[in-house]
């Protein structure tokens, strides 16, 4: 009889993603959790173009447009911090540069043991929420930092 | 790009529009078949290819894959995951690595490699290949497909990612991906983009690998467009799962309109997309396409994916807990009791064509764990969350009791388009 789940990711498999996240070329300023200039850092590691700000209350939400058509909009505090990072469009973006700091936690939810199947991504972990949906071509996810999300911010304005 | 796929859309929609009506039209310009009865490819949700562990709802099935030109030095892969979601033949390097596949080049003369990521932060890695791919009676000859490599030593750092290069990673021996255009990065083509995407296609002729162009015509294929006949588009055809099953059976049928045992009634409904997306409208909110620029969040109808995913409206249904003896469940719905519940799907060229589907979403942690249940295949009430960017995802459940079809985006001949019943 066979088990409802699969075996979590084994250590090898991180230690290869692991490989390729210490020899980054482009060592990057963090995205989430980093400070304006992470936005800045990130437009050019994906060779993006910058959209036009969005200010908000409390919060300016600062587009790029990757090449492919992918738009990743990092949402900034007043106090100059990346709360959030969505992104919509045909490519996923590079993750280990939009979660920066984050990417390691990231990394360690999506190893945790879980049936097998295509599936959009919910992850709710202490201080670090990222959650996916769409297909191949139109892709959409967001990541977020709960507890610094603006009180006039819902999660699902997070676009 | 998206706006070209709009425009298209739109003159076809005039087109069936005009003499067919709001639903249920074959489309016209479809070429003719060839009066073969060999285009029925079996297909079973019968847990996947891994002794230790059950791949609910996912729908497989068995392909010959040979060299070009070859009948002879050919491998018979099992348990590919039958995927409109997606396009073109992915399979691990394991299953055809004896047939020495001949390199596809990049638009710069190396080897071309591809990245593929999916929604649950998985990846395919590995070298496109020519093969010749059989299914049923049809066969695409000569065709770029992606051979899943066992190392991920050359990982390129923008393909981040978990490595899925393994049957026990992946859950499958690799994927059929049979969705609604012909090549899988239509961004890629220098004709699209100044600059090579990533992650797409690369060169590995010097680490690290480099995203490259990669004209349409090398890219990873549909292999239905490839066919002689029977290429316009598939039909998946599946029993219905009130609950659960230990296995189910159906059919792929290739080409729509094609053949006596695939034509589109009159009575189906007919849904062009636009940007390959339709709208849903789920209490009371419309989880649709921009008409104008074809961009999401929009809906969509995908054998891939293996649950209904749709948003949590006003947060009425319990999310499963992350920590279960089947592990994290917080991708799925896991309510008190079963809920039985309605959204509408809607043309999103022609708007005023709408069709109302009732589903029910069970508790997937009751499903994967009761004594009836856990070891099942087959769940047709398995439903998990989304944000409401992403649009309504009609999985693997929505296909169970229904005639599916996948209409394929044909420049000239068909847009792409969604019909069922």
């Amino acid at each position: 009889m066979k088990a409802l789940f699969k075996r979590s990711i084994p250590f090898t498999s991180w230690l290869m993603v692991g490989i390729g996240w210490l020899g980054l070329s482009c060592p990057a300023l963090a995205a989430l959790g980093g400070d304006l200039t992470s936005v800045d850092a990130d437009r050019a590691h994906l060779k993006a173009s910058s959209l036009e700000v969005r200010p908000a209350e409390a919060y300016e939400v600062h587009p790029i447009q990757a090449p492919g058509g992918t738009i990743i909009s990092e949402y900034v505090s007043s106090t100059g911090r990346v709360f959030a990072v969505s992104w919509h469009g045909p490519f996923i973006p590079e993750m280990q540069q939009i979660l920066g700091s984050y990417f390691q936690q990231y990394s360690a939810a999506l190893g945790a043991k879980r049936p097998y199947g295509r599936r959009p991504l919910n992850i709710q972990e202490p201080g670090l929420v990222v959650q996916t949906g769409g297909h191949m071509g139109a892709y959409f996810g967001r990541a977020y930092l709960p507890e610094m999300l603006p009180p006039s911010l819902k999660a699902d304005e997070i676009k | 790009m998206r706006k070209k796929l709009c425009v298209l859309t739109l003159l076809g929609s005039l087109g069936f529009a005009v003499g067919c009506g709001s639903s249920g039209s074959t489309p016209s310009g479809i070429p003719g078949g060839g009066g073969s009865t060999a285009n029925v490819l079996s297909i079973a949700v019968d847990g996947g290819p891994t002794a230790s562990a059950i791949y609910p709802n996912g729908a497989f099935a068995t392909v010959t894959i040979c060299a070009p030109g070859s009948s002879s030095n050919c491998a018979k892969v099992d348990h590919l995951l039958v995927d409109t979601g997606s396009v073109g033949v992915r399979v691990l390097q394991s299953a055809v690595s004896s047939l020495n596949l001949p390199a596809v080049n990049a638009n710069n003369g190396s080897a071309a490699w591809e990245c593929v990521s999916f929604v649950d932060g998985s990846l395919l890695w590995g070298p496109v290949q020519a093969a010749t791919v059989t299914m049923a009676g049809e066969t695409a000859s000569n065709v770029p497909i992606q051979v899943v490599a066992s190392s991920s030593s050359n990982l390129p750092p923008s393909c981040s990612g978990v490595d899925e290069n393994t049957v026990a990673l992946l859950g499958a021996n690799g994927i059929l991906g049979v969705g609604l255009e012909p090549v899988d990065c239509p961004a890629c083509d220098p004709s699209q983009t100044s600059t090579p995407i990533a992650p797409a296609y690369y060169s590995c002729s010097s680490l690290p690998c480099t995203s490259q162009f990669m004209n349409d015509s090398n890219q990873v294929t549909n292999p239905v467009v490839a066919f002689a006949t029977d290429n316009n588009g598939v039909i998946v055809e599946l029993p219905a799962v009130s609950s659960s099953a230990a296995t189910v059976t159906g059919s792929l049928v290739f080409g729509i309109g094609t053949e006596s045992n695939n034509q589109l009634p009159s009575s189906a409904n007919f849904f062009n997309t636009c940007g390959d997306l339709f709208n849903t409208i789920f209490k009371g909110e419309t989880f649709g396409v921009n008409p104008t620029s074809c961009t999401g969040p929009g809906s969509f109808i995908d054998s891939g994916s293996n649950a209904l995913f749709f948003p949590n409206v006003s947060n009425a249904i319990t999310v499963c807990p992350t920590n279960t003896p089947v592990g994290d469940l917080s991708a799925f719905y896991c309510p008190a009791s079963a809920q039985s519940l309605s959204a509408t799907n809607q043309d999103p060229i022609n708007p005023s064509f709408e069709s109302t589907v009732n589903f029910t979403v069970g508790n997937a942690q009751n499903l994967f764990t009761g004594a009836s249940t856990a070891s099942n295949a087959a769940f047709g009430t398995l439903a998990g969350p989304v944000p409401a960017a992403s649009g309504f995802d009609w999985g693997l459940p929505f296909f169970y009791g229904r005639n599916v079809y996948t209409g394929i985006d044909l420049p000239n001949v068909q847009t792409p388009f969604w019909a069922y019943y």
